[in-house]
């Protein structure tokens, strides 16, 4: 196919700037959608007063590209005024100070590279190493869910093909947050039902991964109204690199060399917006994903890898070649010719082509001597590549068309002129709401199912089964177990034998994830803290090791501009840094999301709530030994390791039987049996990372000596939604009895003590040939026996007062939990 | 797609056409022979039902628009050896981009991608007509929808807009069936 490219050399557009008033400034910014503040302008009105010439629309659109919000983490970087309800005090900077704090503090060795590649990598062996990240594709997949997602799969792949010298993808992981999807409020013009995002979302989720060959297997699922306007679709991917294949650089004399797709008018931004002469202009900013491209892409690095042919790699996202170009020349320069880029269509403007968002695409460092060889290795698999410039030592970003300068700026002022601006952040605790009787009656049976069923709890099959979760054959611990494979899991287990090779290394890797926007609700810190703890036991109860665990961040916010949304977004990274320092468990990598918030029907600014999603990835030493959440058998014990108290702040309970609060006990006229959990207290799980640090290590070493036969940690709908799903996925019963289960404080409720949701817990099977081995490995940890299995398919739970407090058969609890998303959904 | 017409063929087996000149331009429409359950159609009037239209059958088609120095015999090569699965399928052979009636529906929509939208599955079908040895052309895919239900134009158009087309990406037209 003959390549396109732009006919005659164009004259670099420029911009008349240096003599612009702020005013015209702010209104020359909105036109062309670039998001910079009036301190950002005016100091790149500065830096070209003293340069003495005008900037040309490249080197503008440039700039808006580095010192974006996605490419900068403005918010996150930038000092910031916060004023904890008790004093003010000055954040120089949020990430520096929470959670690369905690990272740097912990100074694992195995963090082979934190936050400064595109991905983060730990070790795995002696010879590889995992790289993980996770991005969000939020606003393209609230206009276009399918290609909105595609692209986000695609993005995050490339992501860790572009981290070190390039890692071979072994997992995709995915978690959503959506409006529910029978919603049947109003929305705005133009926003597309919350029932559509979800299907598209997952269509494009499916096509991208299933296409590309990586097993989608790890994700989660969130419903709240208040994402009907902003939905969040976060796309991880694992992916696995020889050691030496970590570092990267790029030298002085190096080639930059494209590969992969053509550069089109894909997923231009605001300029494109702006622009008159390109017909259905806003059709750039959506972009389709080509599956089938990224793989010819994908098999190509990886034989250029192996043969050492580049130094260095990046995949192009935000900004296109200018923002991976931009990075990659950082410490040096580049020179680039744009004339030499493939292109799909010839009418092309040179800014056009540097900004290009256009998918699978990615730019290598390419010493010279190796540049036949690479070319060939890209030829064998149909993938194009073309010569764009080199590297240089000038330190300085040369960009030109047909020999006409576009850009040409100094990188120091590219990468840190940033102006940084202050911004106030506030946090006022919640006051407990007003005390009121509850007025629900419904039994604990009633409950139970409500919360099997509730959507935030239910069966995700709907979704799991479009994804292919077993290709590249090494799904040990599969997103859906149990005796007819379709019950819940903590956390997938991967045997990436495929891509090591090595069938007889039976080392394999388990990933997490710990995400309740509900708790963030009342406390931003809880929530981190209580994310970080699921994230955890999920991996614990698989048989990780999570002495080598690490996390990754990923923050959706409304707008920073807010103080009071600024306040909670201090108070989440806060609970991050004691959250890593408390488990000891570094951050590796992270991203954030802002400006989450859309105008509504009624002209109000609609926010997401709060939205922190912790990743967790850790190694498990044997994938044979690795460990499911179903029940095994009838008349094993039944262990509740960890402090159960009055913690229903944003629970499944107060949802199902509404909101209490006050701080006592109320029992309403007419009630028996059960008593009611009405002044349950309102505040979010804490978390006691001291504690729950020593029964992890506890538990951790019970389970490496094979004494648990079932294991499954204690979240959303607290003991109960756990027993029960334990039982009907391994399809035998269960006897509690709520009396047994360990509290510090008295609890007197049995719906406290069946629906709290306190952290740091995990219900265990064990054989009683095994029982008294697991009670000496749990020596000095709060473990009790709460119960014990049976073959009748019927949960029962005795409550305080010695009576069936519930009976279930677990037939409905099956259904309660399987029924209610395909319902939904009509 | 404007309306046109102009089916030359319709038949799922058989030895093909002797070859008319190039003309430049045919539609290709591929859908499941009707003794098959149509999920894809299922889910269009799923869809369509979601977005308040009381759809009560849906079949769903493939589109193929093949633009390029082509005759009928290499249309029927390509439909045969890659578009159309002739067990379970069954195809139409329009000139240029035709819309035509079809027996038992009363609406047919076409859902294309803008042309300013990369089609992905249109390079995919390109680069396969390359490896048969076709004439190179340029294909654009699209899906095409045959609803039976009692609705006016307005009513399809806007539960078209909300469910099977996004019109951000896709143009999509409506043609009442004879």
């Amino acid at each position: 196919m003959p390549t396109p490219t732009a006919a005659l050399p164009q004259t670099p557009e420029t911009v008349a700037f240096r003599s612009l008033h702020p005013q015209d400034l702010k209104t020359l910014n909105a036109r062309h959608g670039w998001s910079l503040n009036l301190a950002e302008l005016v100091a790149i009105q500065a830096h070209f007063q003293t340069l003495k010439r005008e900037p040309t629309l490249a080197e503008l659109e440039t700039l808006a590209q580095t010192w974006s919000e996605h490419c900068k983490h403005k918010t996150f970087t930038s000092p910031i005024r916060y004023n904890d309800g008790k004093k003010t005090r000055l954040i120089k900077s949020l990430i520096e100070e929470t959670i690369f704090k905690a990272t740097k503090q912990l100074n694992r060795p195995w963090c082979l590279s934190v936050f400064k590649d595109n991905a983060g990598i730990v070790a795995f062996g002696p010879k590889w190493a995992l790289a993980f990240k996770v991005e969000t594709h939020n606003h393209p997949s609230a206009i276009e869910p399918y290609g909105g997602a595609e692209t986000g799969v695609g993005g995050v792949i490339r992501d860790v093909m572009g981290a070190g010298l390039g890692a071979k993808p072994v997992l995709n992981t995915d978690v959503f947050c959506f409006a529910p999807p029978d919603y049947d409020g109003p929305l705005p013009e133009g926003a597309l039902h919350p029932r559509r995002v979800l299907n598209g979302v997952v269509s494009g989720v499916r096509d991208y991964g299933n296409r590309m060959g990586i097993p989608t297997a790890g994700g989660g699922l969130w419903f709240d109204p208040d994402y009907r306007l902003n939905p969040l679709v976060f796309c991880g991917t694992v992916g696995l690199l020889p050691v030496w294949a970590v570092r990267k650089e790029v030298k002085a004399g190096d080639l930059i060399v494209a590969a992969g797709g053509r550069t089109g008018r894909d997923g231009l931004h605001g300029a494109t917006f702006s622009s008159a002469a390109l017909e259905g202009a806003q059709l750039s900013a959506v972009q389709i994903g080509h599956a089938l491209n990224e793989k010819k892409l994908l098999d190509a690095l990886l034989i250029a890898r192996d043969k050492k042919l580049y130094r260095g790699v990046t995949d192009c996202g935000a900004g296109g070649f200018s923002s991976a170009i931009g990075e990659l020349a950082a410490e040096c320069g580049a020179r680039v010719r744009l004339e030499a880029a493939r292109l799909k269509v010839s009418d092309l403007a040179p800014w056009e082509i540097w900004l290009s968002e256009s998918q699978e695409r990615m730019v290598f460092a390419v010493p010279p001597r190796s540049l036949k060889a690479f070319a060939e290795a890209f030829a064998s698999e149909a993938c194009e590549t073309a010569v764009l410039g080199e590297f240089t030592s000038t330190g300085r970003l040369e960009v030109t068309h047909g020999g006409t300068s576009v850009v040409d700026l100094d990188m120091r002022f590219l990468h840190d002129g940033l102006p940084r601006q202050e911004r106030s952040a506030v946090w006022a605790s919640q006051k407990p709401a007003p005390s009121k009787a509850p007025t629900h009656k419904k039994s604990l049976a009633q409950i139970l199912e409500e919360c099997l069923g509730h959507l935030n709890v239910c069966s995700r099959e709907w979704i799991v089964r479009q994804y292919d979760h077993e290709v590249q054959g090494g799904t040990v611990i599969k997103p859906l177990q149990g005796i007819r494979h379709d019950g819940p899991g903590d956390a997938c287990v991967i045997w990436p034998h495929a891509a090591t090779g090595n069938p007889s290394d039976h080392q394999g890797f388990a990933v997490s994830h710990g995400l309740n926007p509900a708790y963030g609700k009342i406390d931003p810190y809880r929530m981190a803290l209580a994310c970080a703890d699921e994230a955890l036991r999920n991996l614990l109860c698989v048989g990780a090791d999570i002495s080598r665990a690490a996390f990754l961040d990923n923050f959706c916010w409304a707008s920073p501009d807010d103080p009071a949304q600024l306040g909670a977004l201090v108070r989440a990274a806060e609970g991050c840094r004691d959250a890593a320092l408390g488990f000891g468990v570094p951050f590796i990598s992270g991203k954030d999301s802002l400006f989450n918030q859309t105008r509504d029907v009624s002209g109000k600014d609609l926010a997401i709530p709060g939205t922190l999603l912790i990743s967790a990835l850790a190694p498990v030493a044997d994938i044979r030994k690795a460990l499911t959440m179903d029940i095994k058998g009838p008349g094993n014990a039944l262990y509740l390791v960890g402090w159960t108290a009055e913690e229903l702040g944003g629970s499944l309970f107060h949802q199902i039987c509404g909101r209490c609060a006050g701080g006592k006990e109320v029992r309403p006229a007419g009630t028996s049996g059960t008593s009611i959990a009405a002044g349950a207290s309102c505040t979010a799980p804490a978390v006691d990372t001291r504690t729950a640090l020593a029964t992890f290590k506890a538990v951790q070493a019970a389970l490496a000596k094979g004494l648990v036969l079932s294991a499954h940690d204690l979240s959303d709908g607290g003991l109960g939604v756990a027993a029960a799903e334990m039982c009907f996925t391994g399809e035998f019963g269960a006897s509690l009895d709520l009396d047994e289960v360990p509290r510090r404080a008295p609890i007197y409720s049995d719906e406290v003590l069946l629906f709290s949701e306190s952290a740091s817990r995990i219900l265990f099977e064990v054989s009683p040939e095994q029982e008294a081995a697991f009670l000496k490995a749990l020596r000095g940890v709060p473990a009790k026996r709460v119960g014990t299995t049976v073959a009748n398919p019927v949960l029962k739970v005795a409550g305080l007062d010695g009576r069936i407090a519930l009976e279930s058969a677990l037939c409905d609890l099956k259904s309660a939990w399987q029924l209610s998303l395909p319902r939904r959904l009509g | 797609m404007s309306d046109k017409t102009g089916v030359l063929t319709k038949e799922a087996s058989g030895p093909a056409p002797v070859a008319k000149p190039a003309s430049g331009s045919y539609l290709v429409e591929v859908s499941l022979k009707p003794d098959f359950t149509d999920a894809e159609g299922l889910s269009a009037q799923w869809l369509l039902q979601c977005a308040g239209l009381p759809a009560h059958a849906v079949r769903v088609g493939r589109l193929y628009d093949l633009r390029g120095p082509l005759n009928l015999g290499h249309v029927h090569v390509a439909v045969r050896e890659l578009l159309c699965d002739c067990v379970t399928q069954e195809f139409r052979i329009c000139h240029s981009a035709g819309t035509a009636p079809h027996n038992g529906c009363l609406w047919r929509v076409e859902v294309w991608l803008k042309p300013t939208v990369t089609d992905i599955v249109g390079e995919s079908v390109c680069e396969a007509l390359r490896d048969l040895g076709m004439p190179q052309v340029a294909v654009r895919c699209g899906m095409s929808y045959h609803i039976a239900g009692k609705c006016g134009r307005n009513q399809l158009d806007k539960a078209v807009a909300r469910s099977l087309a996004n019109p951000i990406v896709h143009h999509f037209s409506l043609n009442e069936a004879h």
